[in-house]
Parts: C-alpha cells; structure tokens; sequence
C-alpha cells in the first residue's frame, strides 16, 4: 500500500439551510459520522454554511489546519457551487479541490422519515469524501466573449432590449420575421390604464431602432441556426426575399400606386383582415424599415410564388431610376457571430374558431379583440368608425372574457392581459360609438399600477359587468327584441339568475399561447419550454429572464403572458443580463474537458462522434487529439472510446469509481481507492 | 339526519316595503309575506359531504370548480332551476346537503350532458347530478307524486323484475303514483299509441329474467364506497 503523499486533510462542513436541511437531517450526526471517516481532518456543522460567516469558516480552517480538499453537504451545486469554489480558492486552495454533496433536494426535501434521510445523507457525504480525495488541481481557462448581441423578435420587447444594448455601445443584431417591428403592440390602439395612444409611444422607439447605427435591423428574416456556446455564437439568418432592394427603396410608395391593381384587393394582414391591400404594399404607414415589399402569392409577376414575366411591371416604371425593384431576388443565408442571445419572440393570439359555441366565421358581427383594436383606431379599415361587417353600427356590444384561457379544454393559463385590455375597448368602443357595453367576466384581474382605478372608471362610465361565462352566442330570437340580434346566454352568477342579452357585436377577448413553431424555436436555441409551452426561464423567481443556456436570455411573452409594462421591464433586464456577460470580457470555462491517454490506439472512434469537432487526429504518433479550446465537455468521446483511453477533467475514472463505491459499501472502513495516490 | 333546516324564525309583516326575499317565495300579498332567515350557520352543514361525493369516480373534479356559470349558461333546463347548476355545485361543495337533496335541480336536469362537454375545467357535472340523485333517493329526500324519481324508481323495478319495461304498464304506474288525473287527460294520446303498436298489452319480459335481478344487486352492492 501506498502511504498518502501528500497527505490527504479534508474538511467537511454540512448545512443545516435553516430549517429546510435540519428539520430532517440530523446534521450533528452526519459530521460526527464523517468525522471518523479516514482523510477527513474536520467535521463540523453550520446553519447557513453559504453566508458570509460559512465561507470565513472554511477559509479560517485551510490556514488552521491545512486543509487540502473541502467537502460542502448542503444544497444544489446549480446554486453554491461557485460561492463555495470562490471561498476555497480565497483560502488559498485550487477551487476544483472542493466537492458539493447535495443533501436538501436529495435528502431532507424528498424524504419524511428523519432517521433514513439522515443515514441517507451520511452515505452520500461518504461517497463525496471519497471521491473528493482523489480530486486533481486543474486550471481554469478563460475564452474571450464577442461583444455583439442577437435580439430575435422585432416586437416592444426586442426593440426595447436591442436599444438599451445598442445605448450601451454594443452591435445589434435585431432578426424580425415580419416585413417590420413593432410587433402586436403596432397594432394596438390605446394602451391600459393610461390610454396612452399604442403608436405615439411605440413608432419613436422603431424609427429609433432603424436609425442607430448600433443596429442592424433584419426583418423579413429567421434564425435557422445557432451554433457555439456562451460568448461564441455562431448564428445563421435567412433572409427572405421582398423583391425590393432595402438598400436602394427611398420608401415613397409611388410603385404602390402605379400598381397594376387599381384598387387594393388582398386581405391586409396588419389590419387583421378587416381591409385590404396591393400585391407591393407597405405593412403600415409607421413600418419600420420604410420599405416596400411584394407578395409573389398575389402578384401578377409570380404564379404561386414563381417568376413568370408577366405582369408589364407599372411598379418598376413607377420605380424609375431608383431601381428598387428586383423580381429576381434570391433568399440569402448570412452568418453572424455574437456573444449573447436574447429571444423575444412574442406570442400568438388563441384562434377562437376552436371555441364554436361564441359563433366566429359563423356571425360576421362577432369579432377577435385584435381586429376590434384595428376598427377602433384612426389608421385603422373604417378610420375609427364602428363599423360592422354588415354595415351596421352597434346599438349593444358584448366583450366576452377568457376565450381561450382558464378552460382545460383549450388553454388552462390565465392570459392576464385580457381583463384589463376587454375594458379598454370596452371604453373606446363606447366612446366611439355611443353603444351600451356588456362586459362577461369570470373574475376582474386588475393587478397593476391604476388598474384597479381603471375597473372603476369604466363602471362610472356605465359599462356593465356580468360575472358569468358566456354559454353560448346565438341568432335564435325567443322574443321579438331578440330578432336580428345576436343573443348571450348566461348565468348572472352574482344575481344567480340565468339571462338572455341581445347584442349587435361581440368581441372575444382572446387568449395569448406561445406561436406555433414555439418548440422549433426552443431546440434552436437550446431552451426549455415549460407545460404550456412558453420558454422556460432558469429560476421563476431569482432568475426570471435567464434559460439553462448560459448566454441565451427570454423576454415578453414567449416566457408567458404578459402586459407592456412588465414586457418592457423584463426587456431591460435582459440586456441588462447580456451587458453583465458581455462587458465581463471573459467567461471562466469549467475545466471539465476530455483528455487524450498514452495508451489511445488510434482506432477514430471519437472523431465522428464529437458534436464540437473537437478531436483532431496526429498521423505522427497516430493518436487521437483534443483541443481543449473547443471541448465543452459532454463525455460523449469518453464513454464512446473502446480503449478508454480518453479521460474527462473533473471526471475521471478513478473519481466516479470510487464515488460509486463509497456510496454502496457496507461498512465506513477505509479502501484501497481512498488511500492510493490521487 | 343531522339538523333538517335553520329554525326557520317567521316574522308576519304587517305592512311596509317588500322585503328582500328570494323572488318567487311568498304571495303577491306583502301584508303576509314570510321573511325567513337566510343565513346558513355550521352547524347547517353536513361536513364531509362534498368531500363523500367528490370521491365518487367521476365527481373528483368538482375541487377545481371556478364558479364561472358555465353549466348554467348552457343548461336548456337552468330557467326553471330554483338553484342553477353552478350554485349546487357550490353547495354541495360547501357541505350543504339537505339543501342540495332538496332542490329540484337535481330532478330538472334532463342529462343533455352540455354541462359536461363546456365545463371550462372539465367537471362532469351530469354525473354529479346523478350521483345527487342517487343520494337523494337513498335519504328519501324528495317530492313524494314528482314524477321523475317515481319513473326511475318504477323503471328500474320493471325491469329487474322482467327484465325489461312494459310501456303501458309503466305509463299506467307512474299516473297512478303521481298524477291520476293527469291520465284522464292524455287518455287519447294512450288511445293512438296503442293502436299504433306502441303500447302492448301484454307484459313483456325476456328469458331468465331472474338472472338480471342476481346482476342489478350485484352492482348495487356496496351502493357507496366509503372512504
């Protein structure tokens, strides 16, 4: 037997975490029993071994009694590690020398027996001492950061975070799917509580955004592909052709008018169907980029997308010498590289067809919150008039609540903007129309600076409250006041009595849902999506814009519903997260890269396996190779090596071994791993 | 049974304003108008019995219960409830037993099932009536001549006994546990049924009979679990 040289002096220190480990670990006992086991100098027991007090504990005890490994049993290493790494490397020792047994997630939290979940955590601070015996000092690497930054979604939250950062003197790139930002706040009229106009305080912040030369602005673009880690990001965009060169468009519409098409004839996306456009068309006055674009499923010039010639092109004429026009654009793939990443990718509203009983595309009189937003603004298809599909004008307005929220049916979430965005139509559509509102509620969500105050404006303003939710919408009049109307059943629930009301219009206030391609997007960038499918952020409440992607951050809805204050906010705290990144110049990579062994055979198993390209091949020694810049230390090649001759830092064979062992032996005698040379 | 109702302290009024009373409870006549005390202290309550009937397979939704007013919105029957569907579901949620036995919801409910199929948290309340039903038949809590619990009371004794129903016989009981007059009334529309086919006048009955008797009280048997 080999005597230890050097000697092995490990300290151990188990967390009481307040009440959370000590309530069901007896941790008095657990340094006691570790105390006696061979290696271990110390064994001593602390409430909160993460406070300042612990980590002086630790550092005091390497100068008192030479220390050389620490052994911390408390919480998850995802929480302290680095606290208690940073206080072992201030007391003087390399940081990978100390080990973290989690004994609150793996023991007192799951466990309701105290004795099993003590003898538990004996048995894994034992494993722990093993293995830390044999830990190695290893170096730490830093890896320069690329100081650009991806925003992905042009709405409020992604102009918002892309300006703080391009503020800050950082490049950004800012990628939008559609033809311009601004997103669904764009087309907005009003905003809650306030009534502050959607466009007066948004198209400042987009002409903002197409102006700073800190920002390169593609909309009409996707990310197709990340690559790389934290600070290193290799990104790559399509951009989709829009048969018009941004470069050279001057953004003067005359090729809008000297379309072939006379009259608009297209359903207008923007204005949510409700009016039309040309084939070339600007998405709305205030678009950002002010550049025109083509819709070859439409134009004359295309058949289904493809350029046929011929259409005798009174754009191009009208384009003259500009020549902005280019029917023959291509779709461009560029590559950019970034340090950070923020997502921003908004949501999409429920689609209310799912909810037949409210009778949308059946009633042309029943109407999606969104296109209501659209009647009601100036810009809007009827310049502001209420207007109803079928010409009339409203004498009786139903707003419906939770349509697509709060039902296990279709969404179980509450959207939480909706209570809050039913009363302000139910305002503007009183004020611009004069009609009584009805407002069906299951339960008036008003949590927010001055909305509450607002709840009670609009009941000075006479618009009525029902609680219930809505059975059905129907055209079946049981009474004469009832024909030609559209009919609300439902339970007043607060009179407890069931009620017929004959309406004109109805408004479904819909739900927000992450988009569609929401798990594409997550894979892209290596995020988690939680239940319902919106991105999920590191920590709910202490980590809220983070994901389990160092470098990757979430803001506004795709992490979940929220309103624009709260978007805006939580937008700041991303580029915050990104600038604290990326101004730190440097990130510390964890030492755990794979090794090359002498006895490697040369057989190239690994080489196609690294999903890095990490592994190189020497003709010379007719060994494998690794560069270690590039390993990010997922094992793969490790455990795929038929030889096992390639190593991991920070895993090594002996270490898990003995870890292993340590955790199913019997008896707490010393073994051979503990006492040969680490 | 646990205490049947408050004690109900009756005031005769003697004159002045309507009081706020249930509307439909008491005459036109305010001068003679009961005022009953409304208020439900705990002793009122059965407790344990929401919990009994959420235990039944099928019930256990009834926990998630939002109080929206769904089922009521949707009912074609809720205009003639004295409790609309949402409000026995929070009374028997509450524990309020005798008032939920009572009420005629339960019997009014025609198991159209649309409740069921809207409930925004998936509640299946058209068993949950049924399961009232059961209970209130069981406590012999309700309207001795109503006809809906006397027909499934005769319905189910046909047809363990025979097998299968009789339609005129059937028709013939129910009248005469209920309503005999009524009988008198509809004797034409028995008249056509009759010569239609539709009525047989002898007693139907299918082979060994006496084995779905053994079946039906194998299946009743226990009629609750227990907790």
């Amino acid at each position: 037997m080999v005597s230890l040289k050097p000697e092995i002096r490990i300290g151990f220190y188990v967390c009481h975490c307040g009440h959370n480990i000590a309530s069901m670990v007896d941790c008095a006992d657990v340094a006691a029993y570790v105390g006696q086991l061979p290696g271990v100098v110390l064994a001593r027991d602390y409430k909160y071994m993460c406070s300042d007090p612990g980590q002086e504990l630790i550092q005091k005890d390497i100068a008192e009694f030479g220390l050389n490994r620490v052994v911390v049993a408390s919480c998850s290493p995802l929480l302290h590690e680095h606290t208690f790494r940073a206080a072992v490397a201030a007391g003087g020792l390399n940081p990978f020398l100390f080990h973290m047994v989690n004994i609150r997630e793996h023991a007192s939290w799951v466990h309701t027996d105290r004795a099993a979940a003590t003898a538990k955590a004996k048995v894994l601070a034992r494993a722990a001492i093993r293995r830390a015996a044999l830990a190695r000092e290893l170096p730490q690497r830093q890896i320069p950061i690329n100081p650009g930054v991806l925003v992905v979604g042009g709405g409020i939250a992604g102009i918002h975070a892309a300006l703080t950062l391009a503020e800050a003197g950082k490049h950004v790139w800012l990628i939008e799917r559609e033809a311009s930002i601004g997103g669904h706040m764009a087309k907005f009229d009003k905003t809650f509580p306030t009534l502050d106009c959607a466009a007066c305080i948004l198209t400042p912040k987009m002409s903002a955004v197409g102006a700073h030369p800190n920002i390169t602005l593609w909309s009409h673009s996707d990310v197709v592909q990340v690559d790389g880690y934290v600070g290193n990001y290799t990104v790559k965009v399509r951009r989709r052709p829009r048969y018009v060169n941004e470069e050279l468009c001057t953004g003067c519409q005359e090729c809008i008018g000297n379309c072939i098409y006379k009259e608009p004839k297209f359903p207008d996306e923007f204005n949510e169907g409700l009016g039309k456009r040309k084939p070339i068309h600007i998405p709305f006055p205030q678009a950002t980029p002010q550049v025109v674009l083509i819709d070859p499923q439409v134009c004359l010039n295309f058949k289904r997308g493809v350029l046929t010639d011929r259409c005798k092109k009174t754009c191009v004429e009208a384009c003259g010498d500009r020549k902005a026009i280019d029917f023959t654009q291509k779709e461009e793939t560029k590559e950019i590289q970034v340090g950070a990443i923020i997502v921003a990718t908004g949501f999409k509203p429920f689609d209310v067809r799912r909810v037949p009983q409210y009778g949308y595309g059946t009633y042309p009189n029943v109407y999606t919150a969104l296109e209501v937003e659209r009647l009601v603004n100036a810009s809007g298809p009827t310049a502001g008039e209420i207007v109803l599909r079928d010409g009339r004008r409203p004498s009786a307005i139903a707003i419906i609540h939770c349509v697509g929220s709060r039902d296990k049916k279709t969404n179980r979430w509450c959207s939480r903007v909706c209570c809050m965005y039913s009363m302000k139509l139910a305002h503007l559509l009183k004020e611009h129309s004069g009609a009584e509102l009805y407002n069906f509620y299951i339960d008036i969500r008003a949590p927010g600076k001055g909305y509450e105050e607002f709840y009670d404006k609009l009941n000075e303003e006479g618009v009525h409250f029902i609680r219930g939710r809505v059975g059905e919408v129907t055209d079946w009049a049981m009474i004469p006041e009832e024909e030609g109307k559209l009919v609300i059943r439902v339970e007043d629930t607060l009179a407890g009595v069931v009620r017929r009301i004959p309406v004109d219009m109805v408004v479904l206030a819909t739900g927000l849902e992450p988009h569609a391609d929401a798990q594409a997007v997550r894979r892209l960038f290596n995020m988690s999506c939680g239940t319902e499918g919106f991105f999920l952020e590191r920590h709910p409440k202490l980590a809220p814009v983070s994901t389990f992607t160092d470098g990757v951050y979430i803001a506004g809805c795709c992490q979940g519903p929220r309103d624009i204050p709260d978007t805006v906010a939580q937008a700041g705290a991303a580029a915050a997260e990104a600038l604290a990144l990326i101004d730190r110049g440097h990130i510390l990579q964890e030492p755990n890269t794979a090794h090359v062994l002498a006895d490697c055979s040369g057989c190239k198993s690994c080489l196609p396996l690294c999903p890095y390209t990490a592994i190189g091949f020497d003709e010379a020694t007719h060994q494998a190779v690794i560069n270690e810049a590039l390993c990010k230390g997922c094992g793969t090649c490790v455990a795929a090596c038929p030889s096992g001759s390639i190593g991991q830092h920070l895993f090594e064979d002996d270490e898990v071994f003995s870890e292993i062992e340590g955790l199913l032996t019997a008896d707490p005698e010393p073994t051979p791993a503990l006492a040969a040379t680490p | 049974m646990p205490a049947t109702a408050t004690p109900a302290e009756r005031v005769e009024l003697k004159s002045g304003p309507p009081p706020a009373a249930p509307a439909g409870s008491g005459g036109r006549n305010w001068s003679t108008r009961r005022i009953e005390r409304t208020i439900k202290y705990e002793s009122d309550r059965n407790v344990g019995f929401g919990r009994d009937v959420m235990r039944v397979p099928g019930c256990e939704q009834l926990e998630n219960c939002i109080q929206c007013g769904t089922c009521s919105g949707v009912c074609p029957l809720s205009i003639y409830m004295d409790h609309s569907p949402r409000q026995v579901m929070a009374l028997t949620r509450a524990d309020f037993r005798d008032e939920v036995l009572r009420s005629h919801t339960i019997w009014l409910c025609a198991s159209c099932y649309a409740c069921t199929v809207e409930c925004p948290q998936q509640i299946r309340i058209t068993d949950i009536m049924y399961e009232l039903k059961q209970r209130a038949i069981d406590a012999g809590i309700y309207p001795r001549r109503f006809p809906i619990p006397v027909l499934a009371h005769e319905f189910t004794h046909m047809v363990r006994k025979h097998g299968r129903i009789t339609e005129l016989v059937l028709v013939i009981r129910l009248f005469l546990k209920t309503d005999w007059f009524a009988a008198l009334g509809n004797w034409r529309l028995g008249l056509d049924l009759t010569r239609t086919g539709r009525f047989s006048l002898l007693t139907e009955r299918i082979r060994r009979h006496g084995d779905i008797a053994r079946m039906l009280d194998a299946v009743d048997q226990p009629k609750h679990p227990s907790p």
